[in-house]
């Protein structure tokens, strides 16, 4: 019996087809961080994979002795999964910003940074955060009271805040983008007015516990490009 | 058939449309439209770059049990007593180490080939929750507090119980009335005489292109109200024992996390009992906003229904019997 090309599965196949480009652009682009963590950034190339087998096979077997139509409701669930795909590769890179930090919870670092952690190296976010939720990570903390530290994020800020402080904060992501939550630094003596909302920037100061928060004083303070790789994994 | 051409063209026009204008509109829409869309794409566009290879996995797994796995198999499995096909279906998740979108293709291929329904629940259900992957992000989100092993533990057995009672209560529905109606299938004829590679290519296609518009809806409503639903005024009702438990629920679905990151968020939650954090971890994973998309998409309308009273009324029995011992 005569095989011929079926239309239906030659949609099936641009459809996986879509996907796979949208994995090794994402891939291949660097963008892989915009997306997911570090734990979790091996899916993409796995995707990439799975869609681009799957892609190849369907279009090996595209033609069938079978009489097989593309119906309108087959075409309309391709579309819907072609949808995204569009929309990933039209918008430029993005990541989560000043407006979202405003509806999440804090990031709970309690029992991720360890104690060998906490006496060694330069402090980051991470150990902010740890010693804001945790006593045992405070204690660890104020023995490095007054330490110099280079911090990058964006600024948010609180609610009635002094125009000379802000909030440095940056996204912690366990596996995507969706279960991001935040770490925040209070920073004093920044230059009122020079920062809006939202923006990047890096800041060189010292870092002090003020009871059971943490306070960075500031002797400079620049602005960034967005880094390439906007989020902190949390473990 | 000129008038049939003709008419194939005209449907074709709108899905060129929007295939074209929703990018093009998004695109310049963004910018001006304030940050509540760009985050909404943001989050949308990274559940889907993180569930979309969990469904093409599961749908190769389960592609190569329709082709690979001899229908005797589950003929054997289907003739264990009840009492054993739950716990051993339940077990079995422990070897199926991918998140939740995963584990729906593989149990509706298992009911389709004979498995009894109420283990192929079970498994889905239970897979995502008692892997060892997810236990183990589980040891390290909780690590150096005092809780840690009760909420390992307990996301272990309570995902266990739950999974099963689902099952239980699936009881003696015949796949054919549990999976939804034939027209709904994607599955196409198989080429006559077609050999296993390209009988494993259909299967694979079919499954990806089903789950795949569930999971699209699904992630797009879960972005949309994590994005516009204000920021839960939770403080007030972290300490009552049946609401907090209760909003954490309410929480898991709509944030509709992987499992294998859940416990970070949980962990974040520390306002919140340990009743309150198991009941995110082992319900989230069962049930939630993209879930419920493909769920409907698979099972229909009432097993979405049977799955959101029991997982909802047993876990939070069990987390409030955690919180009264702990």
């Amino acid at each position: 019996m005569v095989r011929r090309w079926s239309a239906a599965r030659l949609v099936t196949a641009a459809v996986l087809g879509a996907w796979a480009t949208l994995f090794w652009f994402v891939w291949l682009s660097g963008r892989t961080t915009l997306y997911l963590s570090g734990r979790t950034a091996w899916l993409v190339p796995l995707g990439a994979a799975l869609a681009t087998i799957a892609a190849v096979g369907r279009l090996l077997t595209a033609r069938t002795n079978l009489d097989e139509q593309l119906d309108a409701r087959t075409a309309w669930r391709a579309a819907i999964l072609v949808l995204p795909v569009l929309v990933v590769l039209v918008l430029p890179p993005a990541s989560l910003g000043a407006y979202a930090a405003g509806r999440r919870s804090s990031f709970g670092a309690a029992g991720l940074v360890t104690p060998d952690d906490f006496e060694h190296g330069p402090l980051t976010m991470i150990h902010i955060a740890a010693a804001e939720t945790s006593i045992e990570d405070l204690g660890r903390l104020r023995r490095r009271a007054g330490e110099s530290v280079t911090l990058e994020g964006f600024v948010t800020r609180d609610e009635g805040m002094p125009a000379d402080e802000l909030l440095l904060t940056r996204f912690v992501i366990s596996c995507c983008v969706a279960d991001a939550t935040t770490a925040t630094v209070r920073v004093v003596g920044v230059p009122p007015g020079v920062y809006a909302d939202g923006a990047w920037i890096t800041v060189t100061g010292r870092v002090y516990p003020l009871g059971d928060r943490i306070i960075v004083t500031a002797s400079s303070t620049s602005p960034i490009a967005v880094p390439a790789d906007p989020y902190l994994g949390a473990v | 058939m000129v008038a049939t051409i003709a008419r194939t063209r005209r449907r074709r026009w709108p899905i060129v449309a929007v295939l074209l204008g929703v990018p093009i509109g998004l695109y310049l829409l963004e910018p001006v439209a304030g940050p509540w869309l760009r985050t909404t794409l943001i989050v949308a566009g990274s559940l889907l770059v993180e569930a979309v290879p969990f469904v093409l996995l599961g749908a190769f797994v389960s592609a190569a049990i329709e082709v690979f796995v001899p229908a005797s198999a589950f003929a054997r499995i289907a003739t264990l007593p009840r009492p054993l096909q739950l716990p051993a279906a339940a077990a079995a998740g422990i070897a199926f180490p991918v998140c939740e979108c995963g584990s729906v293709p593989v149990a509706r291929r298992l009911a389709r080939r004979g498995l009894s329904p109420p283990a192929a629940v079970t498994f889905m259900l239970a897979a995502p929750v008692v892997n060892p992957v997810v236990i183990a992000s589980t040891l390290v989100a909780y690590r150096a507090r005092d809780t840690q092993w009760l909420m390992v533990g307990g996301r272990f057995l309570l995902g266990f119980v739950v999974a099963m009672a689902v099952g239980w209560v699936v009881g003696s529905r015949r796949s054919e009335d549990l999976l939804r109606a034939r027209a709904d299938e994607e599955d196409e004829p198989d080429d006559l005489g077609a050999g296993r590679a390209r009988r494993f290519v259909g299967h694979l296609s079919g499954d990806v292109l089903f789950m795949g518009r569930y999971l699209v809806v699904g992630a797009t409503v879960a972005a949309v109200v994590q994005t516009l639903v204000p920021p839960p005024v939770l403080d007030g009702v972290a300490s009552l024992p049946v609401l907090g438990i209760v909003v954490m629920m309410v929480l898991a679905f709509v944030m509709s996390l992987c499992s294998e990151s859940d416990a970070f968020v949980a962990a974040s939650f520390v306002g919140f009992s340990p009743g309150a954090q198991l009941a995110f971890l082992v319900s989230g994973p069962m049930l939630d906003t993209k879930l419920a998309a493909l769920y409907v998409g698979t099972f229909g309308r009432r097993f979405l229904r049977t799955a959101i009273v029991t997982v909802g009324t047993l876990t939070l029995a069990l987390c409030l019997w955690v919180d009264v011992l702990w």
